[in-house]
């Protein structure tokens, strides 16, 4: 794959607020077309992530680049191609929407305000309404009109559901998946909820600690993953392949393995693992050293 | 972008041009009747010699329009209020509303947007301040005349200077905001700041924009003389008088010490104070900035807070691109 096919990649990008890394060593690649969740616990450095990756920040140690650019670099042409929706979609609310439209068209060239007006009309959103009158999931799909209508290359999205109420969730998800078959964009979203993420992503990072801890397609993390069940055992875990967790009753040990499907040892019962188990033994890991880090990464 | 910097800032836009209207006009009703007191123009009244019609109108100036200087005074703030209100809430209202992350991931980069807010909102502040300088020049015109332009209730309201003030407000503001990332704390950090500024300024280094002129006489027998400070003129009553003294016959200053016991042995000998200090020889001095120095002085006060304030911004900018936010 050559560089321009990556929607979006960083290479031991770091992030550190005065004496506190926000996000450390974190190298990974997102090829172009993906629909890529960000997951992990509040704190864990998603949002600083995101804002790494459309420019908000500048990184502290490392490099990203998003379409073969540096956002850094804050150029119209990189800002032209990413579209962002910050957490609780934050707008101007004393505009009216028709105000925010205005917005959009006078600061991006590749402004489509027919695309804004219809999908608004589809939504039943006045035009002349001010933003703060309007409900969250309104606001809401307001602020990805206004960042759909920049026709980006890469849609990011910071916990775009998280302060909506479940038929507005639905409301939000339908449109920016309806989007994005129409599109075809790249796009990355962080959530902290695991169940929704199977339907609409093919992609999915980990982040935990401030570090990324799992990184690739789902269809393949999930083949590389699975679950053996066998007599009970506390001492070395290692032989069968990486052992992400190990969890112990009274006579079994279960282990989640990522061994790439290797013949399992003798009296273990090997199973496939699913999406949200997977996801919540990474995010149960306690913080890791940076041996460990290497191996994942390597 | 043009658009959206009107848009945003409109509501100040129309409060403080609301303001400096008000002011305006108030000042304009108010000054017709004081510059119709001298229909000649102030300048034939001064000096002592001056006509019957010259000291009715100077008793009327005084009675009618009196409260004029602490209403100028007053007014000093007001360069405060339109550099502030543009200035507090340009970056701290988008970090109070989360809308930074909106405003800089259009594709407009973010020193654009900044360069396009500070100059803009910049230029309105001084323009703002610039015309209610103008009018307050207008409208202190004959008491400029009478009694000089340096005071605080002409001085830091008329000319040039109030923009410069506007522009260190708004600067400052900006920069609190930048930091607080809050705007009504920013506001009284600014506040603080200001005053703070004006206050040295004004008090300790204004005086001193060009070298005092001197002059030094001897005490004449007739001269009104105190035993603290000599109320000496310099011939004019719109010099500005930094400081006053006594030498004795040699030249040696006289402290306050000295000049009160001469006073005390004065009224001993039953002999006016200045006839004792001509009978020995003690000169008085003034140190005084000239009347025409007004425009120098006014530079160079301007240049000051324009100074400030560029060096505030370049902070601001400085902030921007290290990308703090």
């Amino acid at each position: 794959m050559t560089a321009t096919e990556y929607a979006l990649r960083t290479d031991g990008l770091g992030k550190r607020y005065r004496k506190v890394w926000a996000l450390r060593d974190c190298s990974l690649a997102v090829p172009a077309g993906r629909v890529t969740a960000l997951v992990g616990p509040n704190g864990a450095g998603k949002s600083t992530f995101l804002r790494l990756v459309v420019g908000l920040l500048a990184p502290t140690t490392g490099s990203v680049e998003v379409l073969g650019e540096s956002p850094a670099t804050n150029t119209p042409q990189v800002l032209s191609r990413i579209g962002f929706l910050a957490q609780d979609h934050p707008l101007y609310k004393h505009f009216t929407v028709a105000e925010l439209l205005r917005l959009g068209r006078s600061c991006n060239p590749r402004f489509d305000q027919g695309l804004a007006e219809r999908r608004l009309a589809q939504l039943e959103i006045p035009l002349d309404r001010k933003a703060g009158a309007l409900s969250g999931g309104q606001q809401a799909q307001v602020a990805l009109a206004l960042a759909l209508a920049k026709r980006p290359d890469l849609l990011v999205l910071d916990e775009p559901m998280a302060s909506l109420d479940p038929v507005a969730r639905l409301e939000f998800l339908q449109a920016l998946m309806g989007a994005v078959a129409a599109d075809g964009m790249t796009v990355l979203f962080s959530s902290h909820v695991v169940p929704e993420l199977e339907r609409v992503c093919d992609h999915l990072i980990v982040l935990n600690h401030s570090r990324v801890t799992l990184a690739g397609d789902i269809d393949s993390l999930v083949d590389e993953h699975r679950l053996l069940v066998g007599p009970r055992t506390t001492g070395d875990l290692g032989r069968a392949g990486t052992v992400v967790e190990a969890t112990h009753s009274e006579r079994h040990t279960t282990l989640l393995v990522r061994d790439g499907g290797l013949p399992a040892a003798p009296g273990w019962q090997a199973s496939p693992v699913g999406l949200e188990d997977l996801v919540l033994a990474y995010l149960r890991r306690p913080a890791r050293n940076d041996v460990e880090l290497a191996e994942v990464s390597a | 972008m043009t658009w959206l910097t009107w848009r945003q800032h409109r509501a100040e836009m129309y409060t403080l041009g609301l303001l400096v209207a008000a002011i305006a006009v108030f000042l304009l009703a108010v000054g017709l009747p004081l510059h119709s007191l001298f229909p000649n123009g102030a300048s034939q009244c001064l000096g002592i010699d001056v006509t019957e019609a010259c000291s009715t109108a100077i008793r009327r100036l005084n009675e009618e329009h009196g409260y004029a200087s602490k209403m100028l005074n007053l007014f000093s703030l007001v360069p405060f209020l339109i550099g502030a209100f543009f200035g507090a809430p340009l970056v701290a209202r988008e970090m109070e509303a989360g809308t930074w992350q909106f405003a800089w991931t259009q594709s407009v980069p973010r020193m654009r947007w900044l360069a396009v807010k500070l100059g803009a909102l910049g230029l309105a502040a001084a323009l703002f301040a610039g015309i209610f300088a103008a009018v307050v020049t207008w409208y202190r015109q004959p008491m400029d005349v009478l009694d000089g332009r340096f005071g605080a209730d002409a001085f830091d309201v008329e000319g040039l200077a109030p923009a410069g003030y506007a522009l260190f407000a708004f600067a400052v503001a900006t920069a609190a905001g930048a930091v607080l990332r809050r705007s009504l704390p920013a506001l009284a950090v600014a506040l603080g700041a200001f005053l703070a500024v004006r206050v040295f300024v004004g008090g300790w280094l204004r005086p001193n924009y060009q070298e005092p002129q001197r002059l030094v006489e001897l005490v004449a027998a007739g001269d009104p003389a105190d035993p603290g400070n000599p109320r000496m003129s310099t011939g004019s009553a719109a010099d500005w008088t930094i400081a006053t003294g006594y030498l004795d016959s040699s030249g040696r200053p006289l402290s306050l010490y000295d000049a009160v016991t001469m006073y005390s042995a004065a009224e001993k000998e039953g002999v006016k104070f200045s006839a004792y200090l001509h009978e020995r020889g003690v000169q008085q001095w003034v140190e005084y900035q000239p009347t025409g120095r007004f425009w120098t002085f006014q530079l160079a006060e301007t240049a000051i807070f324009v100074g400030l304030a560029a060096a505030l911004l370049a902070f601001v900018v400085w902030r921007f691109k290290r990308r703090v936010f």
